[in-house]
């Protein structure tokens, strides 16, 4: 509780700070952007924190999110239609997800080493897909009419933009709720989720005591992998293209830093979704505070090179962000004892 | 000190940050409405050097017509971070916004909403069907033509090319290369991989994903597969790619046979010419991208129409001696003359 407290507080500071920036902000487009963004970080930093709460690490989301776009796009420029290839896309997310999980349980690898070479993979196999060339929604429409359809309906249904590209609600938040409201049961109202602490917690201990660790830790990063490749169409849909270089780039940081904001701990055995959402939302609000801060000219002055600083100042407020909930969560562990 | 005061002192420090930006933004809305100031922005691809001379000619329009510029450069060369600050921009409320598009096929169903809320211009690549009011920037495809001249000029015999760039959607990257291949071949829309006595190495222009290093590589590659041949030529069509080429040529101990014609004015690019390890540059006006911009996004916002582009921003050729040796004139310029114009322009 007191580390979802601390990242709500962190939350509540940095809406503060928007609006002392600039009012303008808290107006309904940009809310809908902020808030779009917060359920894109917020479905990632989900599958990440499954993960990471088993003791485990991903570190091939972002590739795999880069991956799906570019499948998903080259699917349909060659004429499959668009939710078939979305099905497929989420299948091929499936499969990564069991190919990671029996590598680190039967061959019994580092996650850290088999994510780690999936992460150059995925890339790779984006950049062999896009042969070097973005691929947008505009130009499958084009190069498959009859997909224009099913990619107006997928698009209004998935990101809520429509056929003209505007924005009308933030339809990731539904995607989010859902996933949400399937994880946290499974994670706080199922056995399984209770397995996935135990073995976070301990795994030897949970292996005699009877749990298929295997099976679950494998189901994990099954998780991760399938929110993964729907980030990535959740991606196309939402910026209307995907870049086998760019897309889901340093998304697998994000997302890991998200889930340790909400509350993971990535030894392993800890963590809320509840907690994972409100980290997830962190990082879309601070590049909206930067962002709007470079509208004011005495913010200019002070720092002239506001882009170049951006990295400085997300890694600083994360860092501070951690140290805030390390620090609540510590009082929090004195006080029990 | 133990860590919950340092964290104690850090909140403390959030308090006063937090107070500190309230108290400002007041004062500088008290301050507002005493002269007719008006908001743009300009938002460029990526954060190269280039972007810094337009940055400096949007600023100096900033002073000269009275307007408030916000210039970002994105971290990269990608759609989703650019329109995630075009949105924001447009979002503070400026009357105005200059975008030198990623992907224009890709991002003109975003930038028709854009231009929806705010005056749109496109600049150093264009989309056209964005519903923008002009685009500022080079002719590209003269520009690529203008290469296309200058790797007859050097290897007039024929033989080997390699053409480097970026990404090869963005329709600057496009049009330079069929202006490139189009000289070669003497013919229009000429289609390879053999252009006239020129054969275009791997057939297609050589990509790296706006990566330099990787662009390094690539280049390495390609000498590695050319160095044999008797006329080598390189071209690289994005500010990056000539130094790239030029570095992976030292690498390799074959400046001097390879010869190099590139696009824009890198520091490295410009060295190589004064030390003959590059034939040419094509140099685009990032300056006036930046200035003519901002200008056109002042009078529009104040109802002016008559500043709208109608002509592209005239390139330049650098190269050692600054003369055309077909026609024996002075039209080109040297690095000195070129260094020499930036610093005015620069104030330096």
């Amino acid at each position: 509780m007191q580390r979802i407290i601390g990242v709500l507080a962190l939350l509540a500071i940095m809406y503060g700070m928007l609006y002392a920036v600039n009012p303008k902000a808290f107006n309904h487009s940009n809310q809908q952007d902020v808030l779009s963004q917060q359920a894109f970080y917020g479905i990632l930093t989900l599958g990440i924190g499954v993960v990471i709460i088993t003791g485990g690490i991903d570190l091939s989301m972002g590739s795999v999110i880069g991956f799906a776009g570019m499948l998903f796009g080259a699917l349909v420029k060659n004429g499959m239609g668009p939710i078939a290839a979305m099905l497929i896309v989420l299948l091929a997310g499936i499969l990564i997800g069991l190919i990671h999980g029996l590598f680190i349980t039967q061959m019994r690898l580092q996650p850290f080493l088999v994510t780690l070479c999936g992460m150059f993979i995925y890339r790779g196999l984006a950049r062999i897909i896009g042969n070097g060339s973005t691929i947008g929604l505009e130009t499958l429409a084009k190069t498959n009419p009859s997909s224009q359809k099913q990619l107006d309906w997928l698009r209004q249904i998935l990101v809520g933009k429509d056929i003209e590209g505007n924005l009308n609600f933030p339809s990731q938040l539904i995607v989010l709720l859902i996933v949400f409201a399937v994880l946290g049961l499974v994670l706080h109202f199922s056995i399984y989720g209770r397995y996935w602490y135990a073995i976070g917690h301990n795994e030897l201990a949970a292996r005699y005591a009877g749990i298929q660790t295997k099976r679950q830790k494998i189901s994990v990063y099954i998780i991760c992998s399938f929110l993964s490749a729907l980030g990535g169409i959740l991606s196309m849909c939402y910026y209307g293209s995907a870049n086998p270089e760019n897309t889901g780039v340093t998304l697998e940081l994000y997302a890991i830093t998200g889930a340790v904001l909400g509350g993971c701990s990535l030894r392993g055995g800890e963590g809320t979704v509840i907690g994972m959402v409100l980290g997830g939302a962190v990082l879309p609000l601070l590049k909206n505070l930067i962002n709007f801060s470079a509208s004011k000219e005495w913010v200019r002055n002070l720092i002239p090179n506001m882009d170049a600083v951006i990295p400085v100042i997300i890694g600083l407020t994360l860092l501070l962000g951690t140290l805030i909930d390390e620090t609540l969560r510590r009082r929090s562990q004195t006080r029990k004892e | 000190m133990n860590l919950s005061r340092i964290i104690q002192a850090a909140l403390t420090g959030i308090l006063s940050l937090i107070i500190s930006f309230g108290v400002i933004s007041c004062n500088s809305s008290e301050n507002k409405g005493k002269e007719e100031r008006v908001q743009v922005a300009v938002v460029t691809n990526n954060p190269e050097e280039f972007w810094s001379i337009a940055e400096v000619g949007a600023k100096k329009a900033g002073s000269d017509f009275n307007v408030d510029v916000i210039f970002r450069k994105p971290e990269k060369g990608d759609v989703a971070v650019q329109m995630d600050i075009v949105n924001t921009v447009v979002q503070t409320g400026v009357s105005g916004v200059a975008i030198s598009v990623i992907s224009p096929a890709d991002q003109t169903t975003d930038l028709k909403q854009i231009a929806k809320k705010a005056n749109l211009i496109t600049m150093d690549n264009d989309a056209p069907n964005s519903e923008r009011i002009c685009y500022v920037g080079t002719d590209n495809y003269l520009a690529g033509k203008a290469v296309g001249k200058l790797v007859k000029e050097v290897i007039p015999e024929g033989g080997d090319i390699a053409i480097f760039v970026g990404q090869i959607t963005p329709d600057n990257a496009k049009q330079r290369f069929q202006g490139v291949v189009d000289e070669l071949a003497d013919q229009k829309d000429a289609k390879g991989p053999q252009y006239g006595k020129y054969k275009l190495y791997r057939g297609e222009a050589i990509t790296d994903g706006a990566n330099p290093e990787e662009a390094q590589i690539q280049a390495g590659n390609a000498l590695e597969a050319l160095k044999d041949q008797p006329s080598i030529a390189m071209v690289g069509l994005w500010a990056y790619n000539t130094p790239a080429i030029l570095e992976a040529a030292r690498a390799k101990k074959l400046t001097g046979k390879v010869k190099i014609v590139g696009f824009d004015e890198y520091t490295q690019t410009l060295n190589g010419i004064e030390a003959g390890d590059v034939y040419a540059t094509v140099v685009q006006d990032p300056y006036n991208f930046g200035y003519k911009s901002v200008e056109i996004l002042a009078a529009e916002a104040r109802g002016d129409k008559s500043k709208r582009a109608k002509t592209a921003v005239p390139h330049r050729i650098i190269t050692k001696t600054g003369i055309d040796p077909e026609t024996k004139k002075k039209d080109r310029l040297t690095v000195k003359e070129f260094q020499d114009n930036v610093n005015k322009l620069l104030g330096k």
